[in-house]
């Protein structure tokens, strides 16, 4: 497949790195293999070395790891030997964090152990876990990004939604630059609530996406490489709604479709390539939308030119409260 | 420019609607009770600015997801809007989400889906909404969220959208604090010397805001005008504020809005009561303000309200919308000797303040991880 040689529009919003902290997936490409990642992978937090790592939550620790080669790919950061050394200023900088388990194991554990040992057997180390934003907090303090942080824990659909709002704040002027990640942790309290209380044998991801985003013209000035450019967006009530949203009437073909996990209706959409990474990863929950963006982009960026069309979130119809689509492109 | 406020809702505990809500702060009765939702045998602090809707039976899932709903429903029957939302976004601005309903869940066993931890969950059963964005922005979340929402409008991405703020108080966060402070906080004493520290409130507030060209809509309802919001992060420490970042987000909002400090009529302040907040918003101000700090009127609802965390930016919002239109500026109570830092503010102590021209109010929020929003509200114009 040969891409288009054609440039986007100044202002349109373009990938320009992109990371991931996955067991047993090393490059971003092997996101698009029907088989499931081999189980005996290192785990990708040992990665990260420092002092502090200690008091961090699983998901702060993954998410670290996949922020810092996504910026460092898209060339936001210095080379190794200078950390936290930004390439753009740090007020235009900004954070868009997806997740929805993120910190149920601090809330979880500080409630047990009040029940043991009252409030005196917690550690105060332990209280801005509490809050559902830590993990998009730690990645800010540790690049020094001061930018517009948000942090999104929107179902099902979080990190396609994540990505929707990075494009916003960069379109409202707020930030110029957006490091987007999505991150979901295992452990027996995310196991208990997210089987619903049965704690049943449910393959979950433990793991993170990141990617940055920015507009194709500061892209080109930077000479940052544009890896795939960002489409319309919709979160609707159903699946066929989203999806009908972002493509229109008389659309291209799909290239490759990110399928959104669970039951999808019956559809035409006739896919060159389709990409369930539900099934090889498990239920990516929050992380979901940015995976996909993340393979998506890796689909592209290898050639391929068609559209990528990432759905996350069944809709009403299959039991959630929305779903969302994005269309990928090529960028050039 | 700007942001007509064409709607308006809030449940807190100090009231269950806005007249309510702001009645009791003008009176100066506060929320403030002994603990009645937790065990308090296992907490050294006594006391918290509960909403006690619980059963006899015991606590139950779902009670932010409950008041939020209330609060919404109100905003769009004071706007005029049906309840039949679609396509029209909401944004909830939240510190906690569903995160009590976790803790009964995994500690109790009391049966809670997952799919209610965000809350368009409840915002699609009520309102058929499904635009809806549940925004974890900590304590700022809510004035974050009214960022966003200008945004939209200001993107042309739709005509209407509401923005709410919800929070409940968790065992966690309760049980953290009580930690984390040397002694355990009687009560929230905002700006004074003998603060110890908040404690947290609960409740929701929702607005709705159309960009002010297209008028109010159906209702024809102006309770104010949102000129500008800014937001900004410190990246510097997961729970202690930085004074220069609070300040460069109060001088961006002033700059969004077109205002200087000396159009500032009224400051509707963060005012936690915490050693760190307190200083550091002051400070904050004072060095933004410069000369023109001692002309607004100042107060802090918090010492009422409780900490609504993920509400509490929109709580502000509603109570200083509220004192522009009546020209009665709630009290901040229990400041009995303030510290040095606001020395030169005109806080409104002791009783309300009645005054006349109020014109212009800022209204802080910042939170954990740094995150601070800002955001400038000019009274309505009688047409």
């Amino acid at each position: 497949m040969n891409a288009p040689a054609m440039d986007v529009p100044a202002d349109d919003l373009v990938v320009t790195g992109t990371g991931l902290a996955l067991r047993g997936v090393g490059e971003p490409r092997r996101l698009l293999a029907p088989h499931p990642p081999p189980g005996d992978g290192d785990d990708p937090v040992a990665r990260l070395t420092g002092r502090g790592l200690r008091y961090r939550d699983r998901a702060t620790r993954l998410a670290m790891c996949a922020a810092r080669d996504a910026l460092a790919a898209a060339g936001l950061v210095r080379p190794p030997g200078t950390p936290g050394d930004l390439t753009v200023p740090a007020h235009r900088a900004g954070v868009v964090a997806s997740t929805n388990y993120g910190n149920v194991d601090t809330v979880c554990d500080t409630v047990t152990t009040i029940a043991k040992e009252t409030y005196t057997g917690t550690s105060p180390m332990a209280l801005p876990a509490t809050a559902s934003n830590v993990v998009a907090s730690w990645v800010a303090i540790t690049h020094g990004l001061h930018g517009a942080n948000l942090t999104l824990c929107n179902g099902e659909t979080s990190g396609l939604d994540a990505v929707h709002w990075a494009r916003q704040l960069v379109a409202a002027g707020r930030v110029g630059w957006v490091l987007v990640i999505g991150v979901e942790p295992v452990n027996p309290p995310v196991r208990h609530l997210a089987t619903g209380g049965t704690g049943t044998d449910a393959r979950l991801l433990d793991g993170a996406a990141a990617l940055v985003v920015e507009t194709a013209g500061s892209a080109r000035e930077r000479g940052a490489p544009a890896l795939a450019a960002i489409g319309p967006y919709a979160r609707k009530g159903t699946w066929h709604e989203a999806v009908a949203a972002v493509r229109g009437p008389g659309a291209e073909p799909v290239g490759l479709w990110c399928a959104p996990g669970g039951t999808v209706p019956p559809h035409a959409l006739d896919p060159a390539q389709t990409c369930d990474l539900t099934a090889t990863l498990g239920e990516c929950s929050g992380a979901l939308g940015v995976l996909q963006a993340v393979a998506g982009t890796a689909w592209l960026h290898g050639g391929g030119s068609a559209d990528v069309l990432a759905t996350a979130g069944t809709g009403r119809d299959g039991g959630a409260d929305a779903s969302a689509a994005l269309i990928l492109r090529a960028a050039r | 420019m700007g942001w007509i406020i064409t709607g308006m809702g809030a449940v807190a505990a100090t009231g269950g609607d806005v007249a309510g809500f702001f009645g009791a702060l003008c009176a100066g009765r506060s929320a403030h009770a002994p603990l009645r939702g937790f065990d308090p045998t296992r907490y050294r602090a006594r006391n918290a600015y509960e909403i006690d809707d619980r059963p006899a039976s015991g606590d139950v899932p779902l009670r932010a997801s409950r008041w939020l709903e209330r609060a919404v429903a109100a905003a769009l029957r004071d706007a005029g809007m049906g309840e039949r939302l679609g396509d029209v976004p909401v944004l909830v601005g939240t510190t906690l989400r569903e995160l009590r309903s976790v803790e009964l869940s995994w500690r109790d066993g009391v049966p809670f889906d997952p799919a209610d931890l965000h809350f368009g969950a409840v915002l699609g059963r009520r309102f058929g909404a499904t635009r809806t964005y549940t925004v974890a922005n900590a304590c700022a979340a809510s004035l974050y969220a009214l960022g966003l929402g200008t945004d939209l409008l200001e993107l042309g991405e739709c005509d209407t959208v509401v923005v709410a703020g919800v929070d409940t108080i968790t065992e966690s966060t309760y049980g953290l604090l009580d930690r984390c402070y040397p002694e355990a906080p009687d009560r929230i004493r905002p700006f004074d010397r003998d603060r110890r520290g908040m404690l947290q409130g609960e409740g929701a507030a929702a607005v709705v805001l159309r960009r002010a060209a297209d008028g109010p809509g159906p209702a024809g309802r102006r309770h104010a005008t949102v000129r500008g919001v800014a937001v900004n992060c410190d990246a510097a420490h997961p729970s202690a504020p930085d004074a220069g970042s609070i300040g460069a987000a109060i001088r961006e909002a002033h700059e969004r809005s077109g205002v200087r400090p000396a159009d500032i009529d009224l400051v509707m302040l963060h005012g936690t009561g915490t050693p760190l907040n307190d200083e550091a918003e002051a400070g904050a101000l004072a060095e933004v303000f410069g000369t023109a700090a001692g002309r607004p009127h100042m107060t802090a609802v918090k010492s009422m309200t409780g900490h609504t965390a993920g509400a509490s930016g929109l709580h502000s919002l509603v109570a200083g919308v509220e004192a522009m239109r009546t020209g009665t500026v709630p009290p901040t109570v229990h400041l009995d000797d303030p510290i040095d830092e606001v020395a030169g503010f005109r806080l409104v102590r002791g009783a309300a303040a009645h005054t006349t021209g109020l014109s212009v109010a800022q209204v802080d929020s910042f939170g954990f991880g740094g995150l601070n929003a800002v955001a400038i509200v000019e009274r309505a114009v009688r047409s």
